[in-house]
This record gives C-alpha cells, sequence and structure tokens, in this order.
C-alpha cells in the first residue's frame, strides 16, 4: 500500500495461456515477459533489449501481437496468451514453423519466436504484396541470419513463392 | 525485476482514477504503456503510483461522426488505424499511425498516451496540431478542454498537472479543398522520424491556396513552419520548389543536433520533405478531382 492507501505492490494474475489457465499473485512490477519465463515457465519467449525495440518478446494476448517486455504482468489480467510452444499441433510444426526450418531461416534462433508470434497473429490475406511482408517484419530484428531468408519462408507459406522464384 | 518499485491501482471509475493521481505525490497514468514501460525498464521514469486506465470502458470508446473523430483514453493506436470509419473522417489518422513504433507497439499503445508523452519526434502531436484537435482533460477539481496548438510546452513536456488524465482527444476532419500530408524521414520503417511533417494543405485549380505546416523532430515539439506556410501559397509543382525549400529551410533554423543527425541535415531533410508533402498534395487534389 502507498502512504495514501491507494493501489498494492503485488497483483492478481489470472490468464489464460496456451489453453491453460493460471493464476498468480505476483509483483506489480513484474514484467509479463518475466512472468511468462520465470512464473509460467515457459521460455520460448525471449527477452532481448527489453525496450520495445527488438521483437523477441513478441507474444499474442487476446489475439494481437504485443510486446511483452514493455507490458506488466497486471496489465493483461483476464487476458488470452499464446506464445510460441502453442504452434506446433502433436509434435508437428505449424505451417510457418515448417517453413522457417525448411528455408534456414533462423540461424541463432534468438529472435525466431517473436518473428513466429508476429506472423501468427496477422491474416496473411492482409499481407499480399512482398513490400507488405517486409513492412511487418521491420518490428522484429534478426541479427545473424539475415532477412532473406525469413522473408522467403514466408512468402513460401502466405503467397506460395518457392526459394529463388 | 527491471522497473523500480510501485504500487498499481486499477480504478473503477474516473472519480476513481483522478482521486487516487490528487492522493499520489508521484503518480503516473498508465494506458498502453509503450512509453512508460520501457522508460521505467531503464529507471528513466519511477513512479510510486501507476493508474491503470486501459480496462475502463468509459475510456475505451472510438466514436466518429461528420465533423471529426473522438478517441478515448484507453483506445490503442490499432484500433483507430482499423477503423474504416475514423479513417473516412480523417484520414490523416492512418497516414501518422503508420509510421508510430511497430504493429506490436501499436496493438497496445494508444493514442492519447502518445499525445500526452509528447516525445519530440512522435508523430500524433504534430498532427493533432495541424488539425486543430481538441483535448478533454480531467482531474479531481473538474475538467477543461485545451487546443492541441496550446498544449506542447517542449520535449515531454505539455500543459497537464501529475493529477491530471487526458480523457479523451477530438480530431476534427480536415476543412473541404484541403489535402493532408503526413511524411517523414526515419532510419528503419517505425523508427522515431529524423524529421517529419503534417500538413493541410488547400489546393485550388492545381495551385495551393493556403496550409498548415507542423514539423516533428526538429525542435522540442510540434513546430508550425512560419515561412514556409507563407511561401507555398501559389506553389504549383512547375519550378519555384527552391522558395519553398529555403523557406522550410530557414524555419528549421536551430533543429535538434543529436547523434542520430546533424542540426543542418535536419533542416536540409525537412526542407526537402515540406517540398516533398506540397507535391504529394497537389497530386492527391488532382487524383481526387479525377475521382470526383
Amino acid at each position: 500500500m502507498t502512504a495514501s492507501g491507494i493501489g498494492s505492490s503485488h497483483v492478481d494474475v489470472a490468464v489464460t495461456i496456451n489453453g491453460e489457465r493460471v493464476s498468480h499473485t505476483v509483483p506489480a512490477r513484474l514484467l509479463l515477459s518475466d512472468f511468462i519465463r520465470d512464473v509460467v515457465g515457459l521460455t520460448g519467449t525471449h527477452v532481448g533489449c527489453e525496450h520495445g525495440f527488438c521483437g523477441a518478446c513478441t507474444i499474442m494476448v487476446n489475439g494481437d501481437a504485443i510486446r511483452s517486455c514493455s507490458t506488466l504482468a497486471a496489465q493483461v489480467d483476464g487476458s488470452t496468451i499464446r506464445t510460441v510452444e502453442d504452434l506446433a499441433t502433436d509434435g508437428q510444426l505449424s505451417p510457418m514453423q515448417q517453413a522457417f526450418h525448411e528455408n534456414h531461416a533462423m540461424q541463432c534462433g534468438f529472435c525466431t519466436t517473436g518473428f513466429l508470434m508476429t506472423l501468427e497473429s496477422v491474416d496473411a490475406k492482409d499481407y499480399q504484396e512482398h513490400d507488405q511482408v517486409i513492412e511487418l517484419l521491420s518490428g522484429n530484428l534478426c541479427r545473424c541470419t539475415g532477412y532473406q531468408n525469413i522473408v522467403t519462408a514466408v512468402t513460401s507459406v502466405w503467397h506460395g513463392e518457392e526459394a529463388g522464384g | 525485476m527491471k522497473p523500480a518499485l510501485f504500487d498499481y491501482y486499477r480504478p473503477n471509475s474516473l472519480d476513481e482514477a483522478v482521486g487516487a493521481l490528487a492522493a499520489s505525490d508521484s503518480s503516473k497514468v498508465l494506458a498502453g504503456g509503450q512509453s512508460l514501460i520501457p522508460a521505467m525498464n531503464f529507471r528513466l521514469s519511477s513512479p510510486s503510483l501507476l493508474v491503470d486506465i486501459q480496462g475502463m470502458p468509459e475510456f475505451g470508446a472510438l466514436t466518429v461522426d461528420s465533423g471529426g473523430v473522438r478517441i478515448g483514453a484507453a483506445v490503442t493506436q490499432s484500433t483507430v488505424e482499423r477503423s474504416p470509419d475514423a479513417s473516412a473522417a480523417v484520414s490523416a489518422l492512418r497516414q501518422a499511425l503508420r509510421y508510430v513504433g511497430h504493429l506490436q507497439i501499436r496493438n497496445k499503445g494508444t493514442v492519447c498516451g502518445s499525445l500526452a508523452h509528447a516525445d519530440p519526434a512522435a508523430e500524433l502531436p504534430a498532427l493533432a496540431v495541424a488539425l486543430g484537435a481538441e483535448l478533454a482533460i480531467h482531474n479531481a477539481g473538474g475538467s477543461r478542454l485545451i487546443a492541441a496548438g496550446d498544449f506542447y510546452r517542449g520535449p515531454f513536456w505539455v500543459d497537464l498537472e501529475p493529477e491530471d488524465i487526458l480523457t479523451e482527444a477530438y480530431f476534427p476532419a480536415p476543412p473541404a479543398g484541403t489535402v493532408t500530408v503526413v511524411d517523414e524521414i526515419s532510419r528503419r520503417a517505425g523508427d522515431f522520424a529524423i524529421v517529419g511533417l503534417a500538413a493541410v494543405v488547400a489546393v485550388d485549380e492545381g495551385t495551393v491556396t493556403s496550409a498548415t505546416l507542423v514539423s516533428f523532430g526538429v525542435g522540442g515539439k510540434p513546430e508550425r513552419l512560419a515561412t514556409a506556410e507563407s511561401a507555398i501559397v501559389g506553389f504549383d509543382g512547375n519550378g519555384a520548389s527552391d522558395a519553398l525549400y529555403d523557406a522550410a529551410f530557414q524555419d528549421a533554423d536551430g533543429a535538434l543536433d543529436d547523434g542520430h543527425a546533424t542540426a543542418i541535415y535536419r533542416q536540409e531533410a525537412l526542407a526537402s520533405v515540406v517540398v516533398r508533402a506540397a507535391r504529394a498534395a497537389l497530386d492527391s487534389a488532382q487524383d481526387g478531382r479525377r475521382n470526383s
């Protein structure tokens, strides 16, 4: 409680994450990225710059991609969250994951989960132009693969284009 | 944990929200948090109390009428960007929003949050000034309306006291016969602008008759370009762009000089953007006539 008696230093956060309901009392200052990794134990969400720039921590909240490092766990109480762990089904990669695999769209893999969640959150029909894909991907940084293979993976799934085509 | 300790409060009403702000000596309104949380991660900001208003239904309304677009404090940038009605009434909103951060930021960040945060390089404050937007502000003592043109004082500095909430912004539709252009130069799509411009340009018979030109990223706040606003009158896209360029260059005298760009670069870049925007306005006006 503050001196004024308003608010509290801990918050109850109840969310559905990848189909499972979880509920924890956490410090108000706990970032959503740390909630997902350290409290829920899902470490596929990565923490990069921690100020909303790099996109490594991108997850979905109520269907929209957001930066989990620039959001408090307290802010998403009651929400439905999806992380990269939810993409594969019964051990089978999603089509986009499979395309990343086949096109060598990752090297170290650190940024990959953020890219995948950004891509998962949008409707491919809104991104039928090559330039639209480039602009969409501008919100995620990759520092080792190079973007070309990532773009190729995306267009192979969304536009049916083969590498080098 | 990156942010310093604070208490968190989710009010159920405007009264509770402004009451909490008034009762605490170091409180902050939390809407999307897309500027505030990163600043807290770096401990550039360490409020003792966050008053989270994003879940409050009374701030969640986006209403559009023929006169303009009214945007509540909790309305995200993406919500406005995706609204066909908002774009039909004030098309420049979508133009400006496409430059704001990235998709993932806009899905959480709010329009009113950007307006109140007042980053000197932000698009929405300049657009608000160019269009003559009106801002509604509440505190425990009452409410007031302020024109966007009077709201901005300097970098991250607005006419807003710690106990105030910016509850909504009203963007009026631009006058008939005008074209609104938002343009900028940045290193990467989604980065803050090195320089940018929000322009409301009146065009008649292929000639500019008047314009409101507001820069961002040049000085500490959105700035009207008085010399360029005079020089642009009569501009028809044929030659004569040098005078407009020079006028805008002069308006940008004293531009920010920092690690992103030198002052002289910003002057040149802004002058180029002003000429480019003037041509875009003429092209757009011509297309509009052809299509009508």
